[in-house]
């Protein structure tokens, strides 16, 4: 009798445990088919990964406020310190390895020199607000998109000066060198309240091709331009209907390429590239159409062209290579890296120089 | 017999508890956020005639909102508020946008409404739109819009500066192309500072790029830098709600719960959340050529002094033909 209620109280005790078992697994059950976007968010740090395809010279790169470079087919990482900010926009100094990079804090942004392990040689600019005026926001200043030209002259884009009877903040183009004052020369006049003119690309000539935002007809425009004279009305080589901007010309100057927006409620762009001839653009030729492409930048030697898009799920940038960019027959794109997320408004540098730091690879 | 009925009832309930464990998030949100009936609000007929009118805290007549049959293509006001400290629990609605679904052709259209259009409010008075929230809450909303456009409104959704933050960091970012840079040095520092009234610099730099919450909440909220003001940053809002929709496409039923307690006390909506569950698989077949997308702006509306305030005279004669293109006309 005892052990007839013993097995009995067994039994019961197990189905409920069976029963217990069933709604958690009913409860995880459901708890696996949710997206994996949000896990998705962390990607891999690039140190940790090795891209598709070894691509010719050294490539800087920023993820996450974190400055890399890539190569002969290894990242490595530029420990600078981010105490401060988000180190951005790397532009290799010609001739050397070093590179001038943005590190950008909440309110202003600085341009800073710095070696191939990332210390910092040089702070190049002051943009913050004295710590008396730290309410007055707008006495801080951004400067962004660094970029060197052939005679050493390094081309960046700063909001400064501000009207201070007016809201208007815009970029306009500005030069100056390492060796004496970085914010020397001011080159373009922007149109107010647009964003301004911002992605200055020196040419072998000494121009300055630059992208220039135009509002009209209640949209925002880009318009590819380029700077002949300081302070001179820039040469616009593009139309608002194409709305392209991040503009960089081939090594032998005979090409652009650039991106577009395009697509209902600016979802997407094109890369495209287009034949320059003097200071004309030709008809473009559209490599990749309805993508999230951004920042080409052309190979050193003109092989090809690297550039960011984002193609999974999660909307990660990556590293993707055309090669023959500049032929009439260019090859597929290829995805160059996986599982990272570049920041995709810092557009790479590709230094001709190969800087591999072994020990800290 | 019984007793193998009983061992399967417990099973379906061991079951059910499971699963009503699990969607318990959205299922207080449900009750907390979701499900508010509107009351359509007739003005009382000694309304004041300024923009001080008093809210009506008892609508003088109500009646229930005609609900449009599954399958229907419905409309929808989306109502976006800064409801920070400073404003006290008296809330505008900075974006108000006015979005047509049709679920069986998949169509989508959307109407910005300016915030500063002045207008008869369904409360009494005439004020700026973005007033009417403020004045009786999303019932006043809804009977304003609905009586200055002359369309009906199925289902409203209104969502708070933290809701959209946490709505689009739970769901991995947004992937936007930003038009131009978006420059503010007066932008609000309600979100990151202890003072409210406090302003912070903002630069979205142009291009394609991944926004968390914060940025892109800077994107779509900025205008002090923007020729185009409040109908620049109107546009932009409609971008973002695009992008977002681009990862609604990737959510399931699953993905409630999180969703639910990200914009806890930031979302309210009269929908249910079944019908909410409903529109994730039209968000995800929504085609991009499929959207609509109208701005009122110039000639639809042109600046206008008021009571010393910077507004916008809307022209009825051209924004209701084109409104009752994609909104019918009642």
């Amino acid at each position: 009798m005892n052990s007839r209620r013993v097995r009995r109280g067994i039994t019961v005790v197990t189905l409920l445990a069976l029963m217990a078992g069933f709604g958690f697994g009913v409860n995880r059950l459901i708890a696996s088919r949710k997206t994996k976007i949000p896990s998705e968010t962390s990607s891999y740090v690039p140190t940790a990964t090795r891209p598709a395809i070894v691509l010719p010279g050294t490539l800087y790169l920023a993820q996450g406020g974190q400055l890399y470079s890539l190569s002969d087919g290894f990242f490595t990482s530029l420990h600078s310190s981010t105490a401060t900010g988000n180190w951005m926009q790397p532009a290799y100094v010609p001739g050397t390895q070093e590179i001038v990079a943005v590190l950008r804090a909440a309110e202003y942004s600085n341009l800073y020199l710095l070696n191939s392990q990332g210390a910092v040689i040089r702070q190049l600019s002051n943009n913050a607000a004295a710590a008396k005026n730290v309410t007055k926001v707008w006495l801080n200043h951004w400067m962004f998109w660094p970029h060197f030209g052939p005679a050493g002259t390094l081309y960046f884009a700063y909001d400064d000066p501000k009207n201070s009877t007016t809201y208007a903040v815009d970029f306009s183009i500005w030069s100056g060198s390492l060796a004496g004052p970085l914010a020397k020369q001011r080159l373009t006049t922007a149109n107010p309240f647009t964003g301004g003119d911002v992605d200055p690309t020196p040419m072998a000539n000494g121009d300055v091709m630059f992208s220039r935002y135009s509002i009209s007809n209640g949209s925002a425009y880009s318009f590819i331009a380029l700077e002949t004279k300081p302070l001179v009305q820039p040469l616009i080589l593009s139309t608002g209907t194409q709305d392209c901007g991040q503009a960089t010309p081939s090594p032998d100057g005979t090409m652009v390429a650039m991106t577009c927006i395009g697509g209902t409620g600016f979802q997407s762009t094109r890369l495209e590239v287009a034949p320059l001839v003097g200071t004309k653009l030709g008809t473009p030729h559209i490599l990749v159409n309805n993508c999230l492409c951004s920042a080409p930048v052309w190979a050193p030697d003109g092989s090809g062209l690297v550039y960011y898009n984002a193609t999974d799920a999660a909307g990660h940038f990556e590293l993707w290579w055309i090669k023959g960019a500049l032929t009439a027959t260019p090859a597929a794109p290829l995805e160059v890296t996986t599982n990272l997320d570049f920041d995709a408004t810092s557009p790479p540098s590709w230094s001709p120089l190969t800087s591999i730091p072994v020990m800290t690879r | 017999m019984l007793l193998g009925f009983l061992i399967a009832f417990g099973f379906v309930l061991s079951g059910a508890v499971g699963a009503v464990a699990y969607f318990m998030p959205a299922i207080v949100t449900a009750f907390q956020d979701t499900g508010h009936s509107i009351t359509l609000i007739t003005p009382a007929a000694t309304a004041a005639t300024t923009a001080s009118a008093a809210p009506s805290a008892s609508p003088a007549a109500t009646q229930p909102p005609a609900v449009a049959a599954p399958g229907a293509p419905f409309t929808v006001l989306l109502l976006g508020s800064d409801n920070d400290a400073k404003f006290g629990g008296t809330v505008l609605t900075q974006s108000m946008i006015l979005a047509r679904v049709n679920p069986k052709t998949r169509q989508v259209v959307m109407e910005s409404i300016p915030r500063d259009l002045w207008v008869p409010l369904a409360t009494g008075g005439s004020a700026k739109i973005d007033d009417a929230y403020a004045h009786g809450g999303a019932s006043a909303a809804v009977a304003t819009v609905e009586e200055d456009f002359g369309i009906h409104i199925d289902h409203y959704a209104w969502i708070g500066l933290l809701g959209l933050v946490n709505l689009i960091n739970q769901v991995g970012g947004i992937d936007v192309v930003a038009t131009n840079p978006v420059m503010d040095d007066y932008y609000p520092a309600d979100l990151s500072g202890k003072d409210p009234y406090a302003y912070e610099r903002v630069a979205v730099l142009p291009g394609p790029q991944q926004m968390n919450g914060i940025q892109a909440l800077e994107y779509v909220r900025s205008r002090h830098g923007d020729l185009r003001s409040d109908f620049g940053r109107s546009q932009r809002q409609q971008q973002v709600l695009l992008a977002l929709r681009a990862k609604a496409k990737l959510l399931g039923i699953a993905d409630l719960p999180d969703i639910a307690t990200a914009m806890a006390n930031d979302f309210s909506t009269d929908m249910s959340i079944s019908e909410i569950a409903s529109l994730l698989p039209i968000a995800s077949s929504v085609q991009l050529q499929n959207v609509q997308q109208i701005i009122l702006a110039s000639p639809y509306t042109s600046n206008l002094q008021i009571a010393n305030e910077d507004a916008l005279q809307p022209n009825w004669n051209l924004i209701l033909p084109e409104t009752h293109k994609y909104f019918p006309a009642v």
